[in-house]
């Protein structure tokens, strides 16, 4: 057990050194400010989002209309359904209030939700927290978006069949093993902080990603206090997840194998990192925040993110926890394999 | 006894938080509200409800190189015994030194408290060293700083306004693990708030505001780590969570009228079961957000309009360095 621990740290530990070399690789080398804009550029085509600034690479990016700021704010709520129906799911064992889902585009249902019998407390604690939040969230951003302008929730699978969008993304992280094994998100608390994390790291570098195309002072302020309630989700998600992984050591290799499918699917910059510590002894060294070099969090461009809840490295414009696509403009995933 | 002391303190906080929350919707006067000079307007649509002269990029980011200064330096000599290298403290301004008298590694018994403060640590220096990239020339030089430990230091004013000490006691952060998760405590949601204040000055260079987000972040992750950790040590050891409740509510004295700050005591949900409080937010879950002033009230320990004070005992480097007149 120990020595099992012991080798997770160390190949995590070259994994992360390796993780920081791609990405200085990838950003070629600028200069600290230059660095999110040549990560960005690494990203190539990236379904038409608009380029931050010049890439520096030969071959200019084609630019098309860049995103309104109800495009970016309707995107956002469709991720915002997801984990709200989720985490209140599993919180609570009931979904969204109908008066929360209507909207513009087709108005779908969430199926396979349930609630979490939690054994340690705290857990559970969380996962209301969350829930709430969350809710908050659909609450605030359709209120912003208005009546008219709002999108209605997507259909969306939270369940837990051998087909469902959690056990498609656990088979591609190698949690599970053929067709017919499921992942329950449901069925005990490691598998729903597994499952929260699977979502969690994605909703801030969504919001970083998305923050650029915001040109309203209030809504780059209230985008980013959501961002920041995002990431202090993840961080408090991959908090207890390191802890738990103290003893269970295959929580960490979990965490980890899921970054890594997020990774295959969203392009070839790497924007994703596992909690496996880096350093041995007394110079271990958590690793809670996924960040650069320069410690600063990853951004998604919006197509790179629906490669993520579509579960699919392609450009298309529905799958995994989305089966019949998100609502809005911006719904076509980045050709990013 | 301990169960039944939970449960009121537990009843306690979410009179408190209802509390907090009606302060926080009377202040902003019935409309989702930001600090900073703007608002939403909840009818649908966003609307700048005021306009205010706004800083500069540059002074944005001076400003927040000036506060990395004060993290890198307190989590350095936390985890490693020593501070930051002097190559990258230099710049514009009055350089100045770090007062670190008693400060040093902290003997950690929780070896993932121990990881968490050298990852910490280590994303506060490369913040600074980021933020010195992008102002090059223009990049301010850190100015004195206070992390020292002793009876008339910075972080014991902050502890003895909180009530965590007495006069004359010493607040030591670098005692032991629960004392430095206390002094982390201090500054991290500050970063939060002083980050998202400052975000809608940054919008016309989306350079600085994709980077801006994104140290934003990682200073989330920082606050969750470390109040998620409290959290769960306060279970046992439940003086922590009144500490955090204590120096919360410290800050919040500090910085107006508004209530912006909240501590690590879970509420009671009207099934009587206990949801955490892992996230400072409003109703609508959004995170909040200090002017720069309102920031410089936090670290300078002072409710007042002054230039110097606290854990910058000769003031911050740079144009924004007067705190808020509260």
């Amino acid at each position: 057990m120990e020595q099992n621990h012991a080798s997770v740290l160390l190949a995590a530990c070259e994994k992360r050194r390796e993780e920081r070399r791609s990405f200085l690789r990838a950003a070629g080398g600028v200069a600290a400010i230059g660095a999110g804009a040549g990560l960005l550029a690494a990203c190539g085509n990236d379904g038409g989002q608009v380029p931050l600034v010049p890439a520096p690479t030969p071959t200019p990016t084609p630019t098309t209309a860049a995103p309104t700021e109800a495009d970016v704010l309707n995107f956002a709520l469709n991720l915002e359904y997801l984990e709200a129906q989720f985490y209140s799911f599993a919180a609570f064992g009931v979904g969204l209030d109908a008066g929360l889902l209507t909207g513009t585009g087709t108005q779908g249902t969430v199926s396979g939700g349930r609630r979490v019998t939690f054994t340690d407390p705290l857990v559970a604690a969380y996962a209301r927290e969350i829930a709430r939040d969350e809710i908050a969230h659909v609450a605030f951003l359709r209120t912003a978006l208005g009546a008219s302008a709002r999108v209605a929730m997507p259909t969306i699978d939270i369940g837990s069949t051998a087909s469902g969008a959690f056990s498609t993304a656990a088979r591609a992280a190698g949690l599970i093993s053929g067709a017919s094994a499921t992942f329950d998100p449901y069925a005990s608390d490691e598998n729903f902080l597994l499952a929260a994390f699977l979502f969690e790291d994605v909703g801030p570098t969504a919001y970083k990603g998305g923050i650029r195309f915001l040109t309203t002072p209030a809504v780059v302020e209230a985008a980013a206090g959501i961002h920041a309630a995002e990431a202090y989700h993840a961080g408090l998600i991959r908090t207890v997840l390191y802890r738990k992984g103290l003893t269970t050591a295959s929580l960490i290799t979990s965490a980890d194998r899921i970054s890594d499918a997020r990774d295959s699917l969203d392009g070839p910059s790497d924007l994703d990192q596992g909690i496996s510590p880096t350093g041995s002894g007394t110079s271990i060294r958590s690793n809670i925040v996924p960040a650069d070099s320069s410690a600063i969090v990853f951004a998604r461009t919006p197509g790179q993110v629906l490669n993520v809840v579509y579960l699919n490295a392609q450009a298309v414009t529905s799958g995994g926890f989305f089966p019949n696509g998100v609502n809005g403009t911006l719904r076509t995933s980045a050709a990013s394999a | 006894m301990v169960e039944e002391m939970n449960v009121i303190d537990a009843l306690e906080a979410r009179v408190k938080r209802r509390e907090e929350r009606r302060d926080f919707f009377k202040t902003v006067g019935g409309a989702a509200m930001f600090a900073g000079g703007t608002a939403v307007a909840m009818g649908g649509g966003f609307t700048a409800l005021q306009a205010q002269s706004t800083p500069s990029e540059p002074d944005v980011l001076n400003f927040a190189l000036n506060l990395e200064y004060l993290e890198a330096q307190f989590y350095y000599y936390a985890s490693y015994g020593q501070g930051l290298p002097s190559s990258i403290l230099g710049g514009t301004g009055t350089p100045g030194a770090v007062i670190a008298t008693n400060a040093g590694a902290v003997p950690f018994q929780d070896a993932a408290v121990r990881a968490f403060a050298r990852e910490i640590a280590d994303d506060e220096r490369a913040h600074v060293e980021f933020l010195r990239g992008a102002l090059a020339s223009s990049a301010v030089a850190q100015p004195a700083i206070d992390i020292s430990a002793t009876p008339t230091s910075a972080f014991s004013a902050a502890a003895r306004a909180a009530g965590l000490i007495g006069t004359g006691a010493t607040f030591n952060p670098y005692a032991d693990d629960n004392s430095f998760l206390l002094g982390a405590f201090i500054f991290e949601d500050v970063g939060v708030t002083a980050y998202k204040g400052a975000a809608s000055a940054l919008i016309n260079n989306k350079t600085f505001l994709e980077a801006a987000a994104g140290i934003l972040a990682a200073e989330a992750y920082h606050a969750a780590m470390v109040r998620t950790t409290l959290y769960a040590k306060g279970v046992t050891a439940t003086s922590l969570i009144d500490a955090t409740e204590a120096i919360s509510n410290a800050r919040d004295s500090l910085d107006g009228p508004s209530d912006i700050d909240q501590g690590v005591r879970p509420v009671l949900d009207q099934s009587g079961a206990n949801n955490s409080n892992i996230v400072p937010t409003n109703t609508d879950g959004i995170v909040f957000s200090r002017t720069p002033a309102q920031v410089l009230n936090v670290v300078y320990l002072n409710r007042a309009a002054v230039t110097l004070g606290g854990f910058f005992p000769a003031g911050v480097n740079g144009t924004i360095r007067a705190s808020a007149a509260n």
